[in-house]
């Protein structure tokens, strides 16, 4: 059995976990080999219908409250009980914060094999074969990991999300809190773009190119118009003007949109890891050998101040706002 | 407060690398302390500066991994242990963490920090898995600790924003680069580095045996990641470059 762990957000299953579940869906069918998918929520039921459309057979959903927010010791408990019940042979999940947390704590206990990470995966015999960006995504390895269980950690953007309907089986398993010796005191969450990073389809970066007020307000209105994501780079994090949750790169997020444009980045590897899968790079430096032009679809070379105004006007009549 | 930090020698991932015969091929073969746990030691360092006690640091690795040590020893830390281990081929994070585990028992620290990734393979599991196999709850990705004595208070970067945890001690926290610029190492504390003790332990020091401690996952190959197709570059007056580009977007690429 390949068992996929749907993340949720916003009482809606990510679009980055139905990537997964639809290529497990697909390496499932052709091994001939049952698929299930995995939610563990305050209230797994409201998205039965949502997943039954991806296809699983089967649905292990696990309750409680206390799932309502991140914490890395109960959600590592309540899939370890949801992967001792289903016995999967391979656990497939979206990489994103809350399972980069738990994914080393769940495969040392489960003494299972695990590849995080992933831009691929397929079944090989007795395991897994994956492909990795390593080298701060300069180079590809191909790894493998023959274990009785495999988990694989799959970054957003590597599959298409593609529906099969389904009539799933809903299993349903007794969460058993553990010694919990973690409190989560608060969450501060950061007024960032409207639109989820990892989903987006347009993506504005920010660089230290924006170096002011005036300069926020263009990524803003250029976001808006082109109904984007605002990202960032760690350099223009640091100075405060954008949120840490905005960072995109090595030690960021992994994005890969339709779109990005990437204003007042110079391209440091350690950026380019987290958007070199972006299908068009609009790259706007008054560098003309700045690197990120060495990867820009499109770069403009000149002053970011002088240019996003016309591009915006200009993309206000395109999109009619 | 006593602080182990677990530090990891990493090839220079900014310096040109290419493959050869199926293995990588770097340049230079410069090594350096792993960013992010570059960034646990000047935490650590840092907390216990103002709340007293000291900085340890182990690794596991090669004799020429000593480098290292001695670099975190003169940004400030007291104590280095050195688990040397020379054939690392085999050696996956669940190697790396059972080794690290197996020598943290073996002592009483507050807290454990450990990167939050390794800069060369950005696998990020040994965190969690030395926790698992320590038996100590922990946080991960961490922005900022800050402590009252008796625990840490971790703010984590989280999903969709900064989640305070609260541990008490003795616990494991990752560190993100995020979390602080790493000091450089003075003069002075570079000349004293070089008197500082480093332990030497070897892998049946700690009752294991490197056999039994081969990966459950292993690199069978590498590729170059395919080469984007070549763009192109505008230079020419800003409202010129606004409507080529508007142009581009619409009529080339086609995604607007
Ligand atoms: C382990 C590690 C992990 C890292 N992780 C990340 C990560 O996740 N994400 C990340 O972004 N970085 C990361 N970094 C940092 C990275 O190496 C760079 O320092 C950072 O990306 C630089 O950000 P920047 O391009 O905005 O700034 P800079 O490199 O300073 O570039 C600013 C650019 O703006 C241009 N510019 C300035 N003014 C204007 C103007 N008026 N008009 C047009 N152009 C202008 C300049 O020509 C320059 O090219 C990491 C580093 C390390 C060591
Ligand atoms: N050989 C090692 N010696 C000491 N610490 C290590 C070693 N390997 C990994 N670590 C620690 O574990 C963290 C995560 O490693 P990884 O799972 O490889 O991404 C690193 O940032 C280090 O703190």
């Amino acid at each position: 059995m390949i068992l996929v762990y749907l993340s949720t957000s916003n009482g809606k299953i990510k679009k980055s976990s139905l990537e997964v579940l639809s290529h497990a869906r697909s390496l499932a069918s052709k091994a001939g080999i049952p698929l299930a998918a995995a939610v563990v929520d305050p209230d797994p039921a409201r998205y039965s219908d949502d997943i039954a459309s991806y296809g699983p057979a089967e649905i292990f959903t696990i309750a409680d409250p206390i799932f309502a927010s991140h914490l890395n010791q109960p959600l590592t408990q309540a899939l370890s009980q949801i992967l001792s019940t289903a016995k999967p042979s391979v656990f497939a999940c979206a990489s994103t914060e809350a399972t980069k947390d738990v994914l080393g704590a769940l495969a040392s206990s489960l003494g299972a094999a695990a590849l995080p990470d992933v831009s691929s995966f397929e079944l090989i015999s007795g395991g897994v074969s994956a492909t990795r960006p390593v080298m701060a995504a300069k180079i590809l390895a191909q790894a493998e990991a023959k274990a009785d269980l495999v988990l694989v950690s799959v970054r957003s953007g590597s599959y298409d999300a593609t529906t099969a309907p389904s009539t799933p089986r809903i299993t349903t398993v007794e969460y058993q809190p553990g010694d919990i010796r973690i409190l989560l005191k608060e969450i501060l969450s950061s007024a960032g773009s409207q639109v989820d990073l990892n989903e987006a389809q347009v993506v504005v970066a920010a660089g230290r190119g924006i170096k002011d007020d005036e300069g926020k307000k263009l990524i803003d209105e250029l976001a808006s118009v082109t109904g984007a994501a605002i990202g960032a780079s760690r350099a223009v994090v640091e100075t405060g003007m954008f949120p840490a949750t905005a960072q995109i790169g090595q030690t960021g997020k992994v994005v890969s949109p339709t779109l990005y444009f990437a204003i007042g980045i110079s391209g440091a590897i350690q950026h380019v890891a987290g958007m070199l899968n972006s299908k068009v790079i609009v790259a706007i430096n008054k560098d003309a050998d700045a690197p990120i032009f060495q990867y820009a679809t499109y770069g403009l070379v000149g002053d970011l101040y002088k240019i996003l105004p016309p591009l915006i006007a200009e993309l206000k009549t395109v999109y009619g706002r | 407060m006593n602080i182990l930090v677990c530090i990891k020698q990493v090839p220079d991932v900014s310096a040109p690398i290419s493959i050869r015969n199926g293995q990588l091929s770097m340049d230079t073969d410069r090594m350096v302390l792993n960013a992010y746990d570059a960034s646990g030691v000047e935490e650590a360092l840092v907390l216990t500066e103002a709340h007293g006690g000291q900085v340890d640091v182990v690794l596991v690795g090669p004799e020429k991994a000593k480098e290292t040590i001695r670099k975190a020893l003169a940004m400030g830390a007291e104590a280095g242990f050195h688990i040397q281990a020379e054939n690392l081929d085999d050696f996956d994070s669940n190697s790396y963490a059972t080794i690290l585990a197996a020598f943290i028992k073996t002592k009483s620290y507050d807290a454990v920090f450990t990167g939050k990734q390794s800069q060369d393979t950005d696998s990020g599991l040994a965190g969690g898995m030395i926790a698992h196999k320590a038996g100590l709850p922990y946080a991960a990705n961490a922005v900022g600790i800050t402590s009252d004595g008796n625990g840490l208070m971790v703010k984590r970067q989280g999903d969709t924003g900064q989640e305070m945890l609260s541990l008490s001690f003795p616990c494991l926290v990752t560190c993100s680069n995020d979390m602080n610029n790493p000091r450089i190492p003075s003069l002075k504390g570079i000349m004293s580095s070089k008197k500082k003790n480093v332990d030497t332990i070897s892998l049946g020091d700690l009752a294991l045996d490197a056999a039994a401690l081969k990966g459950k996952t292993m690199v069978t190959g590498y590729a170059n990641v395919p080469a984007r197709a070549p763009g192109k570059k505008f230079e020419a007056d800003p409202a010129e470059l606004a409507s080529q580009l508007v142009n581009l977007l619409q009529n080339e690429a086609k995604v607007i």
